[in-house]
């Protein structure tokens, strides 16, 4: 394992010719510990490593809830475009048209898909948006003068609800599942009441099914005055389908890097954005985007805006290719629904035999299946193992509420015989798991082989540090 | 355009094994939206790049005496080509270490570098931008002191004070003008929004009385090459805007937030955090650590609700420091401050009074002996973006190595008659 900081020192073309700052020694820096490498061996050592990772363009990714699907090249020639890099933010709108002209644009369009009023694409990627959702929320109702302390969020969440939830001094409420893998009814109405703010759902859930009861959870929470959340991180498997506002969300958010096909460069940028029904537009952040007479502007009049988000109107070279992925699907967008789940179907057949499936339904874009019967930590083995075979392992151990959970989500840009591969491949880790176990449980049999994760938060190596002169 | 690689056979074949005759019987499920999809047709790959190139071009892209969070520096060739490997470009959170070694790799080096910068003990694999990385630190101060009010210091970056109030509505801090037992953190931008080099020890000192953090926000990360470190002077937790390490501007995202700490405050720390361990063989790896903070395990307990980060963007600022090295980042900061200090000197000659009583870094704060509405259209019309109208004859000017001397003569000659 070599470091960039290993390297000897070597010559650069990046000399400093500059004379040095005439400033107080008070201010000075004394000394810049950083060395000089070549570009030619700056150039290895990147390749090497990447060379040392699993990405969508090297390996099958199915990795549940993150929607590895393939990253079309053309959006990373669009957002590089010299009239989208090189804009300085404070660039005035007169002459930043077509900046204000993408978001304006892809706002309209995730209006369209969605069903919402209004959208603000300032967040920078999911979790923000909950956060704003949860702040406006919080805004909207002190301002009704109600006091209310709670969010109602199903166990099958995504932690970031309840973390969200939490940062915004609202008291969680967890409601479990029932059998059939939705929000358990009854208990919903158990905690529903006038002290409750928001009923937080992914639709369609974490578990890959789509929420059966939502119309009358709708009406429950309505009937309490609470508003409705979808946490549309889900929302591939209903693009062109269903429109979240038709069945009651008063606010959603999307990820773009997830829905809408932008690279996840190895865990972001990412891209968020909240939609919201039109008594809530008001609370949106600032600057706003409007468009008059063919003419596009920034508005931050709005007083009653929860504020600002980001430095400055998002990630926009995430909106750029959101927007580019958006426009070569135009209205057959439904496709990438239909195929989406048809492949989790598929490979949730291929697979139904060979392990427990907790809730045997007609999934939706993903499923999730547990290896329980193969004992404790079967899961993880069965994970890295998988890594052995070439492909990266689906998301394990989420949902909680389903033990040793395999989360897969094959994406509509995979084909059946990719699809045929990894089912392949799962069986026959299930034969080595009853004919060779050893193998599995000590797989990777790569270099790294398994790292000891308990080592590495209790011997603390974040850094690396320069030899004392 | 279509990046699905089923053929009509594929799917029946699929649909029969799940048991459907049909791919609409399959989400019958879902219940279908209750209005019309009114978008556009499909635009073909050359059809599209012809649309969007054609939006882009309605961008004006000049030169720039801008900064105010986003600045001009040059960014090397090499980072594009390394940058976009798919193996990078296309990877995910490194959830299976043994999958992900080189982006891993990449984070360990990326907060090395952070805390080579900074003079800090740790610093986690980035946060979404500074602005965020700011507030972030707020709410960690908040958490660590048990406290709710956040004093902030003149010079923040007005942008980062608006993101830090709606954070602190949000999560029930209040922004206070007294540092006191109440205090959580004392925020001090330096080089400051208006380029100003602040010395924080007395502001430091007073927070640390007080049993207040300090966190010092930092403008350009340029910067840093040359002043001495927040790190050296006791800062206990430093954030900035790690953009102007070869990060396009691009309309102002995405960026890069980082956020570093002393080591007492590492467990705190919101984000993904990277470490070295060993497999069973003692072979060393890297994995993601200290986990037991985050939402996905914590849920209502964890130190942050963030998920993503900027990976890609902190892979970016790893090599762009890595080429650059010692001497080029010094290189980079030196001219940046020379070049800042040479229009001001020629716009005083011509009756540019200069406002910052501090040294200033890269950026200086002039009040105009003319309406700056007309000297900012001017420029335009030279395709220069001269600066930040702060109102009242107030413009903000920021220099990077990219402003060569005749910018420099041509902003003089544009601004002079």
């Amino acid at each position: 394992m070599k470091l960039i900081f290993n390297y000897n020192q070597a010559n650069t073309k990046y000399t400093s010719q500059e004379k040095d700052v005439d400033l107080p020694d008070d201010l000075k820096r004394k000394s810049l510990p950083l060395c000089n490498v070549n570009e030619v061996q700056i150039i290895r050592h990147y390749t090497e490593l990447s060379r040392k990772n699993y990405g969508i363009d090297t390996n099958f990714y199915p990795l549940g809830s993150c929607t590895m699907k393939y990253n079309p090249r053309v959006n990373e020639d669009i957002a590089k475009l010299p009239g989208f890099a090189n804009i300085h933010p404070h660039t005035p709108a007169s002459h930043a048209q077509g900046a204000l002209e993408v978001i304006w644009e892809l706002e309209e369009i995730l209006k369209e898909i969605t069903g919402m009023d209004a959208f603000s694409l300032q967040p920078a990627a999911g979790s923000q948006s909950e956060l704003l959702g949860v702040m406006i929320a919080k805004k909207y109702f002190a301002e009704k003068n109600e006091e209310r302390t709670k969010i109602i969020i199903p166990d099958s969440a995504h932690g970031t609800n309840p973390a969200t939830a939490a940062m915004c001094k609202f008291q969680t409420v967890t409601i479990p599942t029932d059998k059939r893998g939705n929000m358990d009814i009854d208990e919903f109405k158990k905690a529903i009441g006038r002290d409750v703010a928001v009923v937080m759902i992914t639709n369609p859930n974490t578990l890959g099914l789509y929420e059966e009861n939502l119309s009358e959870i709708k009406n429950i929470a309505k009937e309490n005055g609470a508003l409705m959340y979808c946490d549309g991180a889900n929302m591939n498997a209903l693009l062109g389908i269903s429109k979240p506002a038709d069945q009651g969300f008063d606010m959603i958010h999307l990820n773009l890097h997830k829905t809408f096909s932008t690279p996840h460069g190895g865990g972001g940028p990412g891209g968020g954005s909240l939609g919201v029904k039109s008594f809530l537009e008001d609370y949106l952040p600032v600057p706003r985007i409007k468009k008059e007479n063919g003419k596009f502007t920034f508005d931050s009049k709005n007083k009653k805006s929860v504020g600002k988000l980001h430095s400055f109107y998002g990630n926009f070279g995430i909106i750029v290719r959101a927007l580019t992925y958006i426009k070569s699907w135009g209205v057959d967008i439904q496709k990438i629904s239909q195929i989406a789940v048809l492949n989790a179907n598929y490979l949730f057949c291929l697979l139904k035999e060979d392990f427990d499936v907790p809730y045997d339904r007609r999934c939706a874009h993903e499923f999730v299946i547990s290896a329980k019967k193969f004992g404790e930590k079967s899961t993880i083995n069965i994970a890295k193992r998988i890594t052995d075979y070439g492909f990266h392992a689906p998301t394990i151990y989420f949902p909680l509420i389903v033990k040793e959970a395999l989360m897969i989500e094959p994406t509509e840009t995979e084909s059946k015989e990719t699809l045929d591969e990894y089912a392949k491949v799962l069986k026959t880790i299930i034969k080595e798991l009853k004919e060779e176990p050893e193998l599995v449980k000590n797989a990777p049999h790569t270099t790294p082989g398994r790292l000891d994760e308990v080592k590495a938060a209790r011997q603390l190596n974040l850094r690396w540090m320069p030899k004392e002169p | 355009m279509n990046f699905i690689p089923h053929t009509k056979e594929h799917i029946s074949k699929m649909l029969s094994v799940v048991g459907c005759s049909t791919l609409d019987e399959l989400v019958s499920e879902f219940k279908p939206r209750l209005s019309e999809l009114k978008l556009d047709e499909p635009l073909s790959e050359m059809d599209l790049v012809s649309y969007m190139t054609s939006i882009s071009e309605k961008n004006s892209s000049m030169k720039y005496f801008t900064g105010g969070g986003s600045y001009d520096h040059y960014i090397p060739s090499v980072i594009n080509h390394l940058v976009s490997r798919g193996e990078f470009l296309t990877s995910y959170t490194p959830y299976q270490p043994e999958a992900s070694q080189g982006v891993l790799q990449v984070l360990y080096e990326f907060q090395s570098f952070i805390c080579l910068l900074t003079g800090m003990d740790v610093s986690n694999a980035s946060l979404y931008d500074g602005a965020s990385a700011l507030a972030e630190a707020a709410l960690l101060s908040s958490a660590h002191t048990k406290r709710k009010g956040i004093f902030v210091d003149d010079g923040l970056n007005p942008n980062y004070l608006k993101v830090l109030q709606t954070y602190c509505d949000g999560t029930e801090l209040s922004i206070t003008n007294s540092i006191d037992e109440n205090t959580a953190c004392v925020i001090s931008q330096t080089p400051d929004f208006f380029g100003n080099i602040k010395n924080p020890q007395r502001l430091i000192e007073k927070a640390h009385k007080n049993k207040a953090l300090f966190i010092n926000c930092i403008s350009d990360a340029t910067s840093l090459a040359i002043l001495k470190t927040p790190g050296e002077f006791g800062a206990d937790i430093v954030v900035g805007e790690g953009q102007s390490f070869g990060i396009p501007k691009s309309f102002g995202g995405p960026y890069l937030g980082y956020i570093a700490v002393k080591e007492f405050l590492t467990k705190k720390l919101p984000g993904r955090i990277v470490g070295i361990t060993t497999d069973e063989k003692g072979n060393e790896g890297f994995v993601l650590t200290l986990q037991a903070r985050e939402q996905f395990i914590r849920r209502e307990r964890a130190t942050s609700n963030i998920t993503t980060n900027q990976t890609l963007l902190a892979l970016t600022a790893t090599i762009y420091l890595a080429l650059l090295g010692k001497s080029g980042l010094q290189n980079v900061a030196r001219a940046s401050y020379h070049r800042a200090h040479i229009l001001q000197e020629k716009l005083k000659k011509r009756g540019f009074e200069l406002i910052n009583t501090n040294p200033f870094y890269n950026e200086f704060l002039v009040k105009s002996p003319k309406s700056t509405e007309k000297i900012i259209a001017d420029l335009m019309e030279c395709n220069i973006l001269g600066g930040i109208d702060l109102g009242d004859n107030k413009l903000l000017i920021s220099c990077t190595e990219k402003n060569s001397l005749q910018d420099i003569d041509l902003y003089i000659s544009t601004v002079s008659t």
